[in-house]
């Protein structure tokens, strides 16, 4: 476990959005392990930080939520993107790349130049 | 917009929070079951699996929480939850509830009353366009010492170089004030109107809300019989229908076109617009046009006018002084010739409008805002008081939720809402204090003070009564919310509970006692001032009897042969003098107190007369002075013959004869009123009575002449009379309708009305800080009372202790006292102090009582002494009443 890296602040956020986007609906649990599992099994999420971060995208209307089945027949909750969480999964993730590009720069070696 | 609709979202789940909580739990009851499913799958046992769902989860209830806390508003939830517990507490305390939000209603009520008060007199803008920009232009004549400043304006034909002369003012209006006698219906009304010329309503920048205003076209005689009224006018007589400028008014048989009416708070000028104007007119609802002859526009001389100016953009007072005194000066030069001796070498003198018309009530207002804010302080002071007594009677409460985790911001939090709870509680007190004690303005109105009749609870008053609740919230709240959650926790919880509050407690409970008590003495001690001044007004011997009845008669154009007038009054004053019941009547140019005076020149026979040496002179029919019941001092009154006598008697007052007369026998000595002629017509002295106290009850008399004459167009009749005021009223009206019909009588009133008018708004000014004085010394009491109650139940074992060791009840009733008395008597000497440089404020309120009068110093000193130990002599009783045995086992 202690190998593994933890969360960092606010992409836990972009995270939810792209694997929503990519795997459609999912509950909570499976798209806990599937960010892990993308991850390759790199990160060390605490399931419980991931429910308050699925409300605040519930009520800023990037997702939706209704209750159905799972694959092994368990009723859970699973989460959707909106119309407006596939814009904002595209803004946030050009957003990302182009910090990540920005922070690249500085961290290869110095003897390109 | 996200944020917002995410704020909305968890405004909304506050609302309707049925069943969320559960459908999370659901949700996560799924979740550890979907987890647990993977770890039986990977091979562990159930109990195994269901761990490490529970360990990867992090806690199923801190992840509730946390979900909680995302799904509705933390700090709206934490707000409510403070209330609701703060709700719960008052209704646990009712006697604390009302005790607090009472004193702090009483502080906030008091304040918002008087704000309304400030508001409507000074804030609330006035019905002319940019007021800051008008002034008064007096001319004032410095060589009549007599004459003030502000009662002469310069003359018509000065007025005309003036406006083509000056660059520092747009728009100069000269008017005269007049009364208009309506019939209307066959009631005659007497009603203010004004004169005006056409730059009147230009200057005031005021236009009508129907019609048309005053114009040049209007001016020119003959076509001068048009106006403008005001909207009361306007409503009162043709009812607010549209058609009024169809109609006309009439007085004295002339007929004046209505060409406008004027929006309903303008009715300048007002009494109190002007300083020496026509005092029979209160505010005036009628304007008609000046329509100046060509004879008066060449008049070098003064007139009756008043003249307002309107200073250009960006011109200062000073330079438009600077340049109204040289065009004066100039004037002065050229015309000095052609004038009469008074008019000489008038002055000028530019006074801003709004210190004119509102400077005597601005420090009137200082003084209640002042009294009003030391009310609050004492109000803050004592809810303060109280909610520390309170918080360290808590302290047990506090220290619980302390040691199970509670925050310190989360409880001096909780601790504000409590007082911002008083606060707002004691807002809607005071607001309805203030509006009974609007209800009540109109019989405290003394009538001089501008606009007051206008006060009201407006947005602004309101917000200001929200700020001042708010604001005494947190001021009462902050230290004992500070100061009851910084206990120390470890100490709490060594003392098993029952001492945990932070030292200084009681210290900082008793200094602001001694506050309080201080505040008490300055509003006290300048209270008892005005009282003591208000006594020595009234105590003032006027020289004239409060009883004799008053009435006005003025004549209309038909009498203007003096011949008529005099015949008329020759023949009213006798029959109202030989009516039954009526020892005396007698008829005055102006009375006493109303406000008008007669000065002139004069001299003296055989004394070293000064130049400019003026004399107050009044015509009176010979008995003037039995109805007003003026003593004779030597001499003999007027007689029916004196009228007509060669000999031109008069009677001149008490300080009249010392002045002038000082070793000589007064009664044959001659005066002359005539200045150019030599050897002057001389009157003789026949009498000397008592000095009347003529222009105000204050001021001190000054020479007084009388001469005997029938000959008025206006008069004020006085009448002495046994019967009541009512019955001699309607048998003289009865009288003057069998004489002139047309005629009315004006301004009914007895001598004393009018002391009481002169005296109104010391009678406002003193109630209103005496109820003030008195509200403080409640809540000074209220609050002394409440600490010595308090720090007696806080003593009772070491009370208990005391007596245990052979103390006597005496001596503990002695210690509380002492206690108390030391309390008050600090409070006393710094209040002495503060009232020293205090009072000294309220030098220009008081009349014939030093501002240190030791009297009231002393009564004060006392009374308050004498309340406070009273106040504590309740809890003292109760501690020397404690049983012993009971005070040992308490604790």
């Amino acid at each position: 476990m202690s190998s593994k890296a933890d969360v960092w602040q606010g992409t836990l956020t972009l995270m939810v959005l792209r694997t929503l986007e990519t795997i459609g609906p999912q509950h909570g649990y499976g798209l806990a392990r599937r960010i892990e599992q993308t991850s390759g099994d790199k990160l060390a999420l605490n399931y419980g930080t991931l429910y308050p971060a699925l409300l605040k995208l519930e009520q800023e209307g990037y997702i939706r939520s209704r209750w159905g089945v799972s694959e092994n027949n368990r009723r859970a909750k699973f989460y959707e993107l909106t119309k407006a969480g596939h814009r904002q999964a595209t803004k946030a993730a050009a957003e990302w790349e182009q910090a990540t590009e920005i922070l690249a720069r500085f961290l290869t070696p110095a003897t390109e130049a | 917009m996200r944020k917002l609709r995410a704020l909305w979202m968890q405004l909304l789940s506050m609302l309707f929070r049925g069943g969320k909580e559960q459908d999370f739990t659901a949700e996560l009851e799924a979740h550890i079951a979907l987890c647990i499913d993977d770890g039986l799958r990977a091979g562990l046992t159930e109990s195994e699996a269901r761990r490490q769902a529970i360990i990867r989860l992090g806690g199923a209830e801190q992840v509730r929480q946390a979900h909680r806390e995302r799904r509705v508003l933390l700090w709206l939830e934490n707000l409510a939850q403070d209330l609701r517990y703060s709700l719960r507490t008052f209704r646990r305390s009712p006697g604390f509830t009302v005790t607090a939000v009472l004193t702090l209603g009483l502080g906030i009520g008091a304040c918002t009353a008087i704000f309304s008060l400030v508001n409507a007199v000074l804030i609330r803008s006035l019905p002319y366009g940019n007021p800051q920009k008008l002034v008064y232009f007096f001319a004032p004549a410095p060589h009549i010492k007599a004459v003030p400043a502000e009662a002469l304006f310069p003359g018509y034909a000065d007025l005309i170089d003036i406006r083509q002369q000056n660059r520092s003012f747009q728009n100069i209006t000269a008017y005269e004030q007049t009364m208009f006698n309506l019939a209307e219906q066959g009631i005659v009304t007497h009603v203010g109107a004004a004169k005006v010329d056409e730059n009147f309503f230009a200057t005031l920048q005021s236009s009508p809300e129907i019609g048309r205003a005053i114009g040049a076209e209007d001016n020119q005689p003959g076509r001068d019989k048009v106006a403008v009224i005001s909207h009361s006018l306007w409503t009162s007589l043709f009812a607010g229908h549209v058609d009024v400028l169809q109609h006309s008014l009439f007085r004295e048989g002339v007929s004046y076109r209505i060409i406008g009416v004027m929006p309903p708070a303008f009715e300048y000028p007002f009494r109190t617009d002007l300083p020496y104007g026509d005092s029979h007119i209160k505010s005036t609802q009628i304007w008609i046009p000046l329509a100046l002859t060509p004879k008066q526009k060449a008049h070098r001389t003064i007139d009756d006018n008043i003249v307002v100016a309107r200073s250009r953009q960006g011109v200062p007072l000073k330079r438009a002084q600077a340049e109204m005194t040289a065009i004066m000066a100039g004037l002065a030069a050229l015309h000095n010739a052609e004038r009469g001796e008074p008019e000489r070498d008038l002055g000028a003198l530019v006074e801003p409008f709004l210190s004119t018309s509102l400077g005597p009530v601005r420090p009137l207002m200082n003084l209640l805002l002042g009294a009003v804010c030391l009310v609050l302080l004492i109000a803050c002071g004592n809810a303060g008081n109280l909610l520390l007594a309170r918080a360290a009677g808590r302290a047990r409460e506090l220290g619980v939720r302390a040691a199970l985790g509670a925050g310190r911001g989360r409880m001096i939090r909780q601790l504000l809402t409590e007082s911002l709870l008083i606060g707002l509680g004691g807002g809607a007190v005071g607001i309805a204090l203030a509006f009974l004690f609007l209800q009540r303005l109109p019989k405290l109105d003394p009538g001089n003070i501008p606009r007051l009749s206008e006060a009201s609870l407006d947005a602004r008053v309101l917000a200001v009564a929200l700020a001042v609740s708010l604001l005494t919230s947190v001021f009462t709240g902050v230290l004992p919310a500070l100061s009851a959650s910084s206990m120390q926790l470890t100490d709490f919880l060594k003392t098993h509970g029952t001492r945990g509050h932070a030292r200084g407690h009681s210290r900082l409970q008793s200094s602001l006692i001694v506050l309080q008590t201080a505040m008490v003495v300055v509003l006290m001690a300048s209270a008892g001032l005005l009282i003591r001044s208000y006594i020595n007004i009234e105590s003032v011997d006027t020289g004239f009897s409060r009883s004799t009845i008053t009435m006005n008669i003025a004549l209309d154009a038909r009498y203007h042969d003096p011949l008529q007038s005099r015949a008329f009054f020759k023949n009213l004053i006798p029959k109202i003098g030989s009516k039954p019941g009526v020892s005396a009547a007698g008829a005055v140019s102006n009375l006493p107190l109303s406000n008008s005076e007669s000065l002139g020149f004069f001299r003296v026979e055989g004394y070293p007369n000064q130049k400019d040496q003026m004399l107050e002179s009044r015509s009176v029919t010979p008995r003037y002075f039995q109805a007003m019941n003026i003593p004779l001092l030597a001499g003999r009154f007027f007689t029916e013959e004196d009228d007509s006598d060669s000999l031109r008697p008069v009677i001149v007052n008490e300080r009249f004869a010392k002045t002038y007369f000082p070793s000589r026998n007064s009664i044959g000595g001659h005066i002359s009123t005539d200045e150019n002629q030599n050897p002057p017509h001389w009157n003789t002295i026949i009498g000397v009575v008592a000095d009347v106290r003529h222009t105000s009850l204050e001021a001190e008399p000054e020479p007084q002449a009388y001469s005997p004459n029938y000959d008025f167009d206006h008069a004020s009749i006085a009448v002495r009379s046994e019967l009541p005021s009512q019955a001699v009223v309607s048998s003289i009206r009865a009288t003057l309708k069998n004489i002139d019909p047309t005629l009315v009588l004006t301004d009914i009133q007895t001598m004393g009305d009018l002391m009481s008018q002169a005296s109104a708004r010391r009678r406002f000014q003193t109630s209103l800080l005496s109820t003030f004085a008195g509200i403080a010394l409640i809540l000074a009491l209220v609050g002394l009372y409440g600490l010595m109650a308090y720090s007696v139940s806080r003593r009772t074992r070491e009370v208990g202790i005391r007596m245990a060791l052979g103390a006597q009840r005496r001596s503990i009733l002695f210690l509380v006292l002492r206690g108390a008395a030391a309390l008050i008597g600090i409070g006393l000497v710094v209040g002495l102090g503060s009232t020293w440089v205090a009072t000294r404020l309220l030098r220009s309120f008081l009349f014939g009582v030093n501002e240190h009068d030791p009297l009231t110093v002393g009564l004060v000193c006392a009374l308050l002494l004498g309340c406070g130990l009273m106040a504590a002599l309740f809890p003292a009783y109760r501690a020397a009443s404690v049983d012993p045995t009971q005070a040992l086992r308490t604790e």
